[in-house]
């Protein structure tokens, strides 16, 4: 188990991590979820020690040195582009203190995991970019860590190269404790047990995915698309728009979210089956043409976009 | 680790050799390039003869004395060491003039028709033997000199003549055993380790480039560490590259006069100082294009201003023995071309450059010392 409690970190003026606590319990895989400049990379930085802390306290279960706890895979592919997979594995490997001959057997295993058998003496360099990012996990396995972060473990792999990294990082949960920070939703909702969004270098959210989507709100999600700019028109008092918006409460929708976005209007609600001519009716009273109707399940993209806003960041 | 890092850094040299054989290359490179140059403006004087002795007849025998006199300067010339004229026979007056005229050749001599029968006649007629040069020209008065001295000898050769005197000729310094090519070797060879400087720091600062020094971070390494290993690689590059500097100047005509483990420690001393200098150079990179931008400044001050491309010889501060310390002891490489002088041309032993090798290691202990901590700050610091 990881504790981590009152972190904090300032550059200058700004506080990339604000007073965060949070707890990664042995055996999971904790997504760390959080748009550009949240804070994800601050964390990981100083949870790696890579980066001092200005406060707080981080507390491992698992005693030894910190090297030989954490393996860190970065976004970036980190390798030694002119020695071969296996002579950079077993490189890395004696540096963890491996012996040479545990080292290269690591080194094979670890390269027939991520199907890199038939790569063991090739450079680096002459590796396509999927093969490079696997070796790059490879790099962050060799010593055995017990706990593992990896930061957008499955960017720049092709369908095939994510599905075999997902069921690596899956079997490997099951001796370790897997850290994941992603922009990717999808990811971050097929691999993780409980998904942490941070903002601000705030934490906002913390549970299991399910647990996330409830938080949203009961029901399904109704996305209607107009032909007009929703979002502009309602900019306008008394526009149709707003009268229409005015207008679905009359309809009795148990809805706990509406919101609009440019042209999309999305309704978080039970009972849209039964409801959905009046409201197509309501819209055509108001003169709004409704282009495309999509009824679909609350995603984590929309519980991250609920707790983040949808301002860009820097 | 250390080791490790050593085969590692090793691998890395070897597979990208084009900055290996740049280090490597460029000082034997160096030597033939100084051993072209001084071969070139090694002076050399020509001097023509045109005899136009027409012999006599004594007793049937046919004798022509102006025909014996290349011979006989020939013999004078190889007779002496390091003589730098040669002495050739012209066809004729006006085509030897031409020579002169067209820089071909240094100094005329014509010998005169009745050369042999104004000496072996018993008249007192003196003959007129002529001498013809630019005398604007130091080719012409040198040439000329030894054309006198040359005659002079023969002269006294073939009248039996005494000598009143003889010149006795001491060669001050190395003047008499060493060329100039030679004394230049010693700055040739520390410039060898001078090269250094750039594969050392690229061998660094490539992990920092690479992004892998995160890595090594991770893993426990100290700083230290990291840079014993890279370091013994690249001292490892610096003899090789001595060696071949020593074996190009060796087969040029360079003779080593001092110990061949003064040599070695001079050499090695040097290189762990380039080693350290580096460590000041990757702290102020960030990557290998910026070593081969920003390198280039200290390469030059070490190059041209530590005596290893030309001598200079500053007013010194203070002596530390022999040695006088000056701004230019600030680059390491000063104090150690001066001891591979002493040692490796004059022969000293290693007591007779205590100042030298004083100096070498405290400017690498304040290399070390400004490198490291540089390092650490910039590339490996958490904060």
């Amino acid at each position: 188990m990881i504790s981590i409690s009152h972190l904090r970190k300032n550059f200058g003026d700004l506080a990339a991590v604000d007073d965060l606590s949070l707890t990664i319990n042995h055996g999971e895989i904790l997504g760390l979820l959080g748009p550009n400049g949240a804070g994800k990379t601050t964390t990981i930085r100083m949870l790696c020690d890579l980066l001092e802390r200005d406060g707080g306290e981080i507390h491992w279960e698992t005693t030894g040195e910190l090297s030989e706890i954490i393996g860190f895979c970065s976004q970036e592919n980190l390798y030694w582009p002119r020695l071969t997979c296996r002579e950079q594995l077993v490189f890395l490997g004696t540096m963890h203190k491996m012996s040479a001959a545990a080292a290269h057997s690591r080194a094979i295993e670890l390269l027939n995991m991520l199907g890199l058998a038939g790569k063991t003496d090739v450079y680096a360099a002459k590796l396509s970019g999927g093969m490079q990012r696997r070796l790059n996990i490879a790099l962050a396995l060799i010593h055995d860590p017990p706990v593992l972060i990896l930061d957008e473990p499955e960017a720049g792999l092709d369908p095939q190269s994510r599905i075999l990294v997902r069921d690596l990082i899956r079997s490997l949960a099951r001796q370790k404790t897997v850290i994941i920070t992603t922009h990717n939703m999808d990811e971050a909702e097929r691999l993780s047990d409980r998904v942490a969004i941070i903002d601000h270098g705030k934490l906002l959210e913390v549970g299991s995915v399910d647990s996330l989507k409830q938080s949203l709100g009961s029901g399904d999600c109704l996305e209607c698309r107009f032909e007009t700019d929703l979002g502009y028109l309602l900019t306008e008092k008394s526009s149709p728009a707003t009268q229409f918006i005015e207008a679905i409460s009359s309809l009795g929708l148990a809805t706990d979210t509406i919101s609009v976005v440019q042209d999309k209007l999305l309704i978080r609600s039970f009972q849209h089956l039964e409801k959905l001519s009046a409201l197509t009716d309501l819209a055509k009273m108001q003169g709004l043409e409704i282009q495309d109707i999509q009824l679909r399940k609350t995603t984590l993209e929309d519980v991250f976009i609920n707790l983040t806003g949808r301002a860009l960041r820097e | 680790m250390i080791w490790a890092i050593f085969i590692k850094s090793i691998k890395e040299q070897l597979r990208n050799f084009w900055i290996l054989i740049l280090t490597v290359s460029m000082a034997p490179f160096f030597v033939f390039v100084y051993f072209l140059i001084n071969e070139a403006s090694q002076p050399h004087y020509r001097a023509l003869i045109v005899n136009q002795d027409q012999g006599v007849t004594v007793q049937d025998e046919q004798i022509n004395i102006g025909s014996a006199l290349l011979p006989g300067f020939q013999e004078y010339i190889d007779s002496m060491e390091n003589i730098p004229l040669s002495i050739r026979s012209a066809g004729s007056r006006a085509a030897a003039i031409k020579k002169i005229e067209t820089r071909k050749a240094d100094v005329l001599l014509v010998i005169p028709a009745h050369f042999s029968q104004a000496l072996l006649s018993e008249a007192t007629h003196t003959p007129e033997l002529e001498i013809v040069g630019n005398l604007t020209s130091t080719g012409y008065l040198i040439s000329a000199v030894w054309v006198g001295e040359m005659l002079n000898e023969f002269m006294a050769q073939q009248t039996g003549q005494e000598r009143l005197f003889t010149v006795k000729e001491t060669a001050l310094g190395l003047s008499g055993q060493i060329d100039e090519f030679e004394i230049w070797v010693p700055g040739i060879l520390i410039l060898s380790i001078i090269m250094l400087m750039f594969s050392a720091t690229i061998a660094i600062i490539v992990e920092v480039d690479q992004g892998t020094i995160l890595r090594m971070k991770l893993s426990g390494m100290r700083a230290w560490q990291f840079l014993v290993g890279v370091g013994s690689s690249q001292m490892l590059v610096g003899i090789i590259a001595i060696f071949l500097t020593l074996a190009a100047a060796t087969s040029l005509g360079f003779e080593m006069r001092g110990s061949f483990w003064s040599f070695l420690l001079i050499t090695v001393l040097t290189s762990i100082s380039m080693i350290a200098f580096s460590l000041i150079l990757a702290a102020v990179t960030r990557s290998v294009t910026d070593v081969l931008v920003v390198g280039n400044f200290p390469l030059f001050l070490f190059m041209f201003f530590s005596g290893a491309a030309f001598p200079i010889s500053p007013q010194a501060w203070f002596y530390l023995g022999d040695y006088g310390v000056s701004w230019q002891t600030l680059m390491s490489a000063a104090p150690a071309i001066s001891a591979l002088q002493k040692t490796s041309i004059m022969g000293v032993g290693l007591a007779d450059v205590g100042g030298e090798l004083l100096a070498l290691v405290f400017m690498t202990a304040i290399y070390f010392a400004i490198g490291l901590w540089g390092f650490q700050r910039r590339h490996l610091r958490t904060k």
